[in-house]
């Protein structure tokens, strides 16, 4: 249990590859936070740093007010899982979780109790004599996990833990971290390249890229509030769909003009536009596939595209749509709300008509991809 | 599929059996044959060390009457046992020593990263293409005034094998890099010195290569004989195997002494051969299995 924070934490690899900059964050006592990005946007680099097992090339770390830029990975009293499990291969279950223990002269008795209480925790109690590689992946994941309970130490580093799964088992482990959380009540930093890992394990999500954060929220702020273009694209499946568009300011009134339609900006988003006294201009126009809805053919808010691709997922569609100027768009319509003929007529080379409200706008600066509203 | 078809399909599979039985024959045929060639100078030599009726050497090899004479007069007559005092504790002194050098240097070299390590690697790959002898008369230069030759000559011979061991880090290094770096990692964040990741993680991975570093350095003593010829040069207590016996093989002695040769041969090969099969059943093979997600 503990805060950790960083302040301008910078990692520099041989002479001027910069592989994290500036990196500032405060992470809460107890807190589940979540680094996530594309593979080589510098997460993994940033934990390890904070693990000990990278230098800091410049700014500071701290643990509990301490600043540990210059301790060893022993002294900084953190746990750590490795995509890889990294189970010491000559060591029973047992003793692989006994590890740290043993190195402390923790008492045998103790060693003892708190080795099969993780266990039981993490269901591996009829494992404990065996050696790793007489386990699955599943199975080497948790006595991995139990390593790093045993210890009771101040911060709990993840990185990229369930990667190595297969996808049902990866479900699996994810629920059950969620339930682990709550067991063992202690600081959490995650890194995952899984946008839905993120989403549904953080308490906050630190959204990077190419070495630099590009957001922190709250999973809902992320989602409902991209700060920029890339957090929009990269949180939620399938990714935003964005295009250049119009915004129109007539009469104190706003639309938007995406492939011809004409479609009024109202409510929230209107005031909010407003507010930061954006005039006609030039935009990125962002809508997520779930937000879209078929509209009637004559309305002039109805976009009209050709279907390409019809991905059946049982409970939604996914249609890969082709509109007139040749841009794709992805909508997820839910299968519920189609009748049957509905759902017949959308076969290749169909044209739908869809349209948006405005509360699922997401508004972005074509030059800066920055979100226009934030 | 009809019947026809069946039958070339049936004969192709007896043909690729066939053709492979036979290849298996002309290989094991070939084996048996490399080891008997192999085989027959050791045999040679215990059949020669348990001859009595000579102690020359012969033009016939199985010998007209079997004996312990060779063996007796061994312990009888020379100081066979001093030397082989000597040897042994040479060579328990090398593998300690030698195993304890190249086992940190290839660890240092496969696990740390400083300025100058390719420049040391590369430097010492060069160095070691030199053949080292060439370095004798300074050792020997050097040594005598330290007063390390003549009795003291073991103990010289001990710091010139570990001295430089350190240089053939190759194969360790080798083995060290294939084991996942993520165990180090693992174990320091565990809480475990560099040290103790090396002996507590890395060596028991590593056995074969650990075991195979004390062979190669129990063994350097007993073969021996350039170096050792020139740091104990005369018959003194210092006296190793492969020096003091190959004063009998000298045209003077080898008449008298060609048996006594192999009997001491045969009794140098049981260390060694000891050593080694005491330490073999640590050669386990895929020690490493399931640390890291293949």
């Amino acid at each position: 249990m503990a805060t950790v924070k960083l302040t301008n934490v910078k990692k520099i690899y041989g002479k001027d590859t910069v592989a994290v900059d500036n990196f500032n964050l405060d992470i809460a006592d107890k807190e589940f936070i979540v680094f996530v990005g594309p593979s080589g946007c510098g997460k993994s680099t940033t934990l390890r740093m904070i693990a000990g097992l990278e230098d800091i090339s410049g700014g500071t770390v701290e643990i509990d007010g301490v600043v540990v830029n210059d301790l060893q990975p022993r002294d900084r009293d953190i746990a750590m899982v490795f995509q890889n499990y990294a189970l010491y291969p000559h060591l029973t279950v047992f003793e692989n979780m006994a590890f740290s223990l043993r190195l402390k002269k923790v008492p045998q008795d103790v060693v003892y109790e708190k080795v099969t209480a993780a266990a039981e925790i993490l269901g591996i109690t009829e494992y404990l004599t065996r050696k790793p590689r007489a386990l699955s992946g599943g199975q080497r994941q948790r006595v991995a996990i139990g390593r790093a309970m045993v210890r009771d130490s101040k911060v709990f580093l993840m990185d990229e833990p369930l990667s190595n799964l297969d996808a049902k088992l990866r479900n699996q482990m994810r629920a059950e971290i969620i339930l682990l959380r709550q067991k063992i009540d202690t600081t959490f930093i995650y890194v995952t390249h899984d946008q839905t890992e993120a989403m549904t394990l953080g308490d906050r999500i630190v959204i990077m890229k190419d070495g630099f954060i590009q957001q922190v929220g709250t999973p809902t702020e992320v989602f409902d509030m991209p700060d920029n273009l890339f957090v929009a694209e990269f949180i939620g499946a399938p990714k935003m769909n964005t295009f250049k568009t119009d915004l129109i300011c007539e009469n104190g009134r706003y639309y938007v003009t995406p492939y011809g339609a004409k479609i009024e900006v109202s409510g929230a988003k209107a005031e909010m536009l407003k507010a930061k006294n954006i005039g006609s201009r030039e935009i990125i126009l962002g809508v997520r596939p779930e937000h879209f809805v078929m509209a009637d053919k004559n309305s002039n808010e109805a976009i009209a595209c050709t279907i390409r691709v019809n991905e059946m997922m049982g409970s939604e569609l996914h249609l890969h749509v082709e509109e007139a100027n040749g841009d794709r768009l992805i909508v997820r319509i839910p299968t519920i709300t189609l009748s049957d003929e509905q759902r017949k007529s959308l076969v290749f080379g169909a044209t739908i008509y869809v349209t948006f409200e405005s509360k699922v706008m997401h508004f972005f600066d074509p030059e800066t991809e920055k979100n226009l509203l934030v | 599929m009809n019947n026809k078809e069946n039958k070339t399909i049936q004969k192709r599979g007896l043909g690729a059996k066939a053709s492979r039985r036979l290849g298996n024959t002309v290989v094991y045929v070939l084996l048996i044959l490399m080891t008997v060639i192999w085989m027959f100078p050791f045999f040679g030599i215990v059949l020669e060390s348990f001859r009595v009726e000579t102690t020359g050497q012969v033009s016939y090899m199985w010998p007209k009457q079997f004996g312990l004479d060779n063996y007796t007069r061994l312990f009888k007559e020379t100081d066979f046992l001093i030397w082989f005092r000597n040897t042994g504790i040479m060579g328990v002194a090398t593998a300690v020593f030698q195993t304890f050098f190249i086992l940190s240097m290839s660890y240092v070299l496969s696990r740390l990263r400083f300025k100058g390590r390719k420049a040391l690697m590369n430097l010492m790959l060069i160095l070691g293409m030199f053949p080292g002898f060439l370095t004798m008369i300074l050792i020997y230069k050097v040594f005598a005034d330290l007063g390390l030759t003549m009795n003291m000559a073991p103990v010289g011979l001990i710091i010139v094998y570990c001295a430089s061991s350190g240089m053939g880090y190759y194969v360790s290094k080798g083995f060290f890099d294939t084991i996942p770096k993520s165990l180090d990692e693992a174990a320091r964040v565990d809480g475990a010195t560099r040290f103790q990741v090396f002996y507590k993680v890395i060596m028991p991975l590593s056995k074969p290569i650990v075991i195979y570093t004390i062979l190669m350095g129990f063994m350097a003593p007993w073969g021996d004989f350039m170096l050792a010829s020139y740091l104990i040069h005369e018959n003194s207590a210092g006296m190793s195997v492969a020096v003091g016996m190959f004063e009998w093989l000298s045209k003077t002695n080898v008449n008298t002494h060609y048996t006594m040769f192999c009997a001491a041969g045969v009794i140098v090969a049981i260390p060694v051969t000891l050593v080694f099969l005491m330490l073999q059943k640590y050669y386990v093979e895929g020690v490493t299995g399931g640390a890291v997600k293949g």
